[in-house]
């Protein structure tokens, strides 16, 4: 069954048009990737998805709701998870303090003023960390993790309020080939225990071809292909756009 | 020429760069092909100085100039021309160049206004317009010629034909080209693969920060099912 | 012109312009610095200052040897070495940290510059002869309208040409631009930034020494020409466009026109009136007039944060601290006691500066603003209305908060450096108000007879009131921080983006954190109020805002408990070394320079790294 529902969505900066037109699915438990060549959409249509931009056109459903022009923060709460390319965590707290964060943010108790944060939700926060392998670091202060582990703390964070969609902007920049593999096999692991649906846009095609159920191609705001791994990799129009054109060549 | 060895550069945490070669000499072009997020940009960027690598080696005509700020790496004869252009949209035509102009380097003839507008005719034609107005072939174009002003022997290149049409692209190869009839070296940071077949004497093909293929292009050419992978789908 | 009215105006408006005039002369060199080198430059009102004592020096002997012009020409250009000296010698130092940084050393810089000027020239204000030539008045419209003020108005217009032919037709005007706008770019094709900034300092400073140089003939060169102007200076740059040249000439016509005939029309308000403006300029259009919207900094920038790697105050420590405190008060004379009470009222102040500038990255340079609400509510309600203490001190908190919470809805909705400026207007515009309204404030005279309760007017009792209230406040504070709130605050601070993505409204939660902090800053203000036995406008003035942010860097950004140690390290200072010396000032501004360069993770933060060094080396 479809869980969110992508139509007609542009957005255009200046002259130029970023997204023209875009429309797809997404399922339960169903891992989308999002490819293309530079400058081809793809950060565009996430962050409109997950709030940071507004479209000039299209609509976006979740279930039925409409969520063109909710924030961010509201759409967080009608379960749109979201982690980002360059991995936004609280640097100054622990790993276990990222999430007792985003559980105290997620159950309202922000305003707070007397009982100590380091107390609320621990069991919770921990379970959360295991699920992601992180437990065993669960004292140690993001500002000092490794790359890869922040990730994964990211994944924990966006992951304690039960998403039912997981957009995800290039999930493995930045991280050693192994602990790619590792980060997006978790991923789907938990979108497929949760019903979960994940959206991400990613360069390494190796994480692309080895766990998307479905590609979208995106060129110049536009899809050009869509479908499984196997017909998008023998698709003639998207190697021509990975390869490049020239006028008068190829 | 341009000598890199040991090349290791970091965003924060994330390792870009892993122990980068390139060798590039007198006259050539030298094209770094890769998709996005490769590592090319970062490469170009720790050339002029923008970024600083943790470790590695830089050498430029033999003498080290890793950790140089980007100054002085440009007034030893290096040009740069940015991915974003970075053209001073406040600024008219005209006046980029100006902010890109240096002395010419000894022996060799210094790029002039004049000798700017017979390469790229239609900046000619607007030079007093504000950069602001400008389409981005004519912006992409201006970057370069600003670059020239400063009269490198080497000008590094980050993805010239990035969103270009073909028609423009075709044009930008026919420049670098002409540049290096006029004895220039270049480093070409490109996706396009044709685009880089049209102007590259030898290439580097990058992934995940390293480098997984090199050779003339005609070598690659004959060779390409080996290593295309890095590039397309 | 017949009509009497309309030539009244007109020649009220030519008043305006020459006052426009000379804070154009000052402002569009501050704009130029901020738009190239994005230093808010608070030196500039020094500069200025010097350029009217080095005139006076070299032209006060009628016919010296340089002439009268020649004498504010060279006073400009001397100036200007000086812009270049603090830029070479300093500033260069600080290019690329934390944004805020550089203020603080260029007020530093104000500091010594006040303390120099007091040594050399004296205390008196020293007038400047009349300039040769320009001595009489014209008819203008039928009034007599002074020659000089018209030069004043030819220079201001001849100056704004001259500045916009330097910048719009030479090359290293073009390199300006290029570099208001880029300046990594035009360092990457080969211009070196740190020359092109010394030369845009020279520009800046050569520029305000004119302005104070040109102003000697009119008003006496003075101690405190340097804050008034650099203040007026500042609201020009903001409404007209920090950076925008065009935009300094536009705002300064506007708001000299806003002075002159703001006396006419509310001669209490003037002052409260362009503060008025500012805030509204920054609210409806945040760039300024003419200025162009600056790309998001991120607060974080503001200040440098450690990762605050592990680092807190042992427990045992903090106790017998605690302990040792309360016993001096049993075994000092009445001045330790006056002193201790000093610091426990300062220790709040800068706690609850702490609190938001820590945490929440929020860095104010306008929160002696909440602390005189709380010392003037506390003093009008017992002096005037013989309230008790208690309810005095209570209402004072409340009276602050609102302040904070009607203040800071505007001001969170800036960050960075816009943030500061704008704190800066607000707090100008009580601290203007309690100078100016002198039927409810007393004006200069300040109001008197703010005595504690009977019970509490032993200085022995009113030391412990002060240490176990200020005391239980800081512990209050401090839990709140490690409460949600607390921890949301330090959230938005190091990811706003992650923030949004959980559920957190950030500028929400930035503004409540800014209302308390001002609540706790109104406490601490009511008790100065009450051991000082009175209030002056001097308790909001910026050079208290600016003591507050010194604590709280001497204290270090890591810890709360750095705040208390801040605040008693620098009334330790000041009472020691104030008894040495009259240049108490200079040495404060020095410390500043130095805490920047040197240590910028203050006191607590550097004995903390070295014991986390040595716990990592032991192990």
């Amino acid at each position: 069954m479809s869980l969110l529902t992508v139509n007609g969505l542009a957005k255009s900066f200046g002259a130029v048009a970023a997204l023209n037109g875009v429309s797809f699915e997404l399922g339960e438990g169903e891992i989308l990737a999002l490819i293309g060549p530079n400058g081809a959409g793809k950060t565009t249509c996430l962050n409109i998805l997950g709030g940071q931009l507004r479209p000039e056109r299209g609509s976006i459903r979740l279930n039925g709701r409409e969520l063109v022009g909710l924030p961010a923060r509201r759409l967080c709460r009608l379960g749109v998870g979201r982690t980002f390319q360059i991995a936004a965590v609280f640097g100054s707290m622990t790993v276990r303090e990222n999430v007792q964060m985003a559980l105290i943010a997620g159950r309202r108790r922000v305003l707070g003023l007397w009982r100590p944060a380091g107390a609320l939700y621990v069991e919770e926060a921990i379970e959360l960390l295991e699920r992601v392998g992180m437990a065993d670091q669960a004292e140690r202060l993001c500002g000092l993790l490794a790359y890869g582990d922040l990730k994964r703390v990211e994944l924990a964070i966006a992951l304690a309020n039960w998403p039912v969609v997981l957009l995800m902007d290039e999930p493995t920049a930045g991280m050693a080939p192994e602990e790619r593999r590792a980060l997006m096999r978790l991923s789907a692991e938990i979108a497929r225990e949760r019903r979960m649906g994940i959206l991400f846009t990613e360069h390494d095609m190796d994480v692309v071809f080895a766990h998307a159920d479905r590609i979208i191609v995106l060129d110049r705001g536009e899809i050009i292909a869509e479908g499984a791994p196997s017909r998008v990799r023998q698709d003639a129009r998207v190697r021509e756009v990975y390869l490049g054109q020239v006028a008068g060549a190829a | 020429m341009l000598s890199v060895r040991g090349l290791n550069t970091f965003y924060g945490q994330a390792h870009i760069l892993s122990d980068l070669e390139l060798e590039v000499a007198r006259g050539e072009v030298v094209v770094l092909l890769g998709r996005n997020g490769a590592g090319k940009s970062t490469t170009l960027k720790s050339v002029i100085g923008l970024v600083r690598p943790v470790c590695g080696e830089i050498r430029f005509h033999g003498r080290s100039i890793r950790g140089l700020p980007p100054y002085a790496v440009s007034r030893l004869g290096i040009g740069y021309v940015p991915e974003e252009r970075r053209i001073f949209t406040e600024l008219t035509v005209m006046e980029n160049l100006e902010v890109g102009r240096r002395p010419a380097r000894p022996g060799a003839p210094g790029w002039t206004v004049d000798r700017i507008f017979a390469l790229f005719p239609n900046l000619g034609e607007m030079r007093w317009r504000g950069a602001a107005m400008m389409s981005g072939g004519e912006q992409q174009m201006l970057a370069v010629a600003r670059t020239l002003m400063g009269n490198p022997a080497l000008l590094l290149l980050d993805e010239p034909s990035e969103g270009l049409a073909p028609l423009i692209v075709s044009r930008m190869a026919q420049m670098v080209r002409e540049l290096k009839s006029e004895g220039l070296t270049v480093v070409l940071a490109e996706q396009n693969l044709r685009f880089a077949a049209l102007v590259g004497d030898r290439a580097y093909v990058i992934e995940k920060g390293r480098i997984r293929h090199s050779g003339t292009m005609t070598q690659l050419a004959a060779d390409e099912p080996s290593w295309a992978a890095y590039l397309a789908v | 012109m017949g009509n009497p009215a309309l030539s009244f105006v007109a020649i009220e408006l030519l008043t305006g312009l020459a006052t426009a005039a000379v804070l154009f002369l000052v402002s569009c060199g501050l704009s130029l610095i901020f738009g190239v080198t994005r230093i808010v430059n608070f030196a500039h009102g020094s500069f200025y200052m010097l350029g009217a004592y080095i005139a006076y020096s070299l032209v006060s002997r009628a016919g010296g040897p340089v002439g009268f012009w020649g004498g504010l020409l060279l006073a400009s250009a001397a100036v200007g070495l000086i812009g270049v000296a603090m830029e070479v010698f300093v500033l260069r130092r600080l290019y690329g940290g934390p944004e805020l940084f550089p203020l603080l050393a260029t007020f530093g810089v104000v500091l010594v510059v006040e303390d120099a000027v007091l040594a050399i020239w004296g205390p008196q204000d020293l007038l400047g002869p009349r300039a040769p030539g320009l001595k009489g008045a014209i008819e203008v419209f039928g009034h007599r309208f002074p020659s000089y003020e018209l030069f004043l108005i030819a220079l201001g217009v001849g100056v704004a040409g001259g500045l916009w032919l330097l910048v719009h037709r030479t090359r290293w005007g073009t390199l300006v631009r290029a570099a208001t706008q880029d300046w990594e770019m035009v360092g990457a094709l080969g211009v070196r930034q740190a020359t092109l900034f010394t030369g845009v300092f020279f520009v800046g400073a050569f520029l305000a020494g004119l302005g104070g140089a040109v102003q000697l003939p009119l008003e006496a060169a003075d101690h405190q020409m340097d804050l008034s102007i650099i203040i007026e200076a500042f609201v020009v740059v903001v409404v007209g466009g920090m950076g925008s040249i065009a935009g300094a000439f536009l705002a300064s016509v506007i708001i000299g026109e806003l002075q002159t005939f703001g006396i006419l029309v509310f001669p209490k308000l003037t002052l409260v009136l362009i503060f008025v403006v500012m805030a509204v300029v920054l609210v409806i259009r945040p760039q300024g007039l003419l200025g162009r919207p600056q790309p998001e900094a991120g607060m974080n920038r503001a200040v440098e944060v450690g990762t605050g790697a592990g680092f807190q105050v042992p427990a045992v420590l903090l106790y017998t601290l605690c302990a040792l405190v309360l016993a001096v008060p049993l075994v000092s004379g009445n001045y330790g006691r006056v002193v201790l009470t000093e610091v426990a009222t300062l220790s709040l102040f800068a706690a609850s500066l702490y609190f938001m500038m820590g945490p929440g990255g929020l860095v104010s340079f306008g929160h002696a603003a909440y602390f005189g609400l709380g010392a003037y509510g506390v003093a009008l309600l017992v002096a005037k209305l013989g309230w008790g203490m208690a309810a005095a001190l209570a209402a004072a908190g409340v009276l602050a908060g609102v302040g904070a919470l009607v203040f800071g809805w505007f001001c969170v909705r800036l960050s960075g450096v816009y943030f500061a400026m704008l704190t800066l207007a607000f707090a100008q515009m009580v601290w203007a108000a309690a100078v100016q309204w002198d039927a409810l404030t007393g004006g200069d005279n300040g109001v008197l007879g703010v005595w504690p309760a009977p019970w509490a007017g032993n200085k022995l009792v009113f030391c412990y009131l002060a240490l176990g209230l200020c005391g239980g406040c800081v512990a209050l504070l401090r839990r709140v921080l490690r409460a949600p709130f607390g921890y949301t605050l330090r959230a938005g601070r190091d990811s706003a983006l992650r923030c949004d993505a959980i559920g957190i409204d950030v500028r929400r939660h930035q503004w409540l954190a800014f209302s308390l902090a001002g609540l706790f800053a109104g406490i601490s203000g009511g008790l100065y109020a009450l051991s000082k036995g009175g209030v002056f406008p001097t308790v909001m003035s910026v050079s208290r805002s600016i003591d507050a942010i010194v604590m709280v860097l001497l204290g270090g950004l890591e810890t709360m408990a750095g705040s208390p140690v801040g605040a008693a390290v620098f009334t330790g200072l000041r009472e020691q070394i104030g008894s040495l010396t009259d240049y108490w000032r200079a040495v404060v501004g020095a410390i500043i320079i130095a805490l920047v360069i040197a240590f910028p993770r203050g006191i607590v933060g550097f004995i903390g790294a070295r014991a986390a060094r040595l716990a990592q080396g032991g192990r």
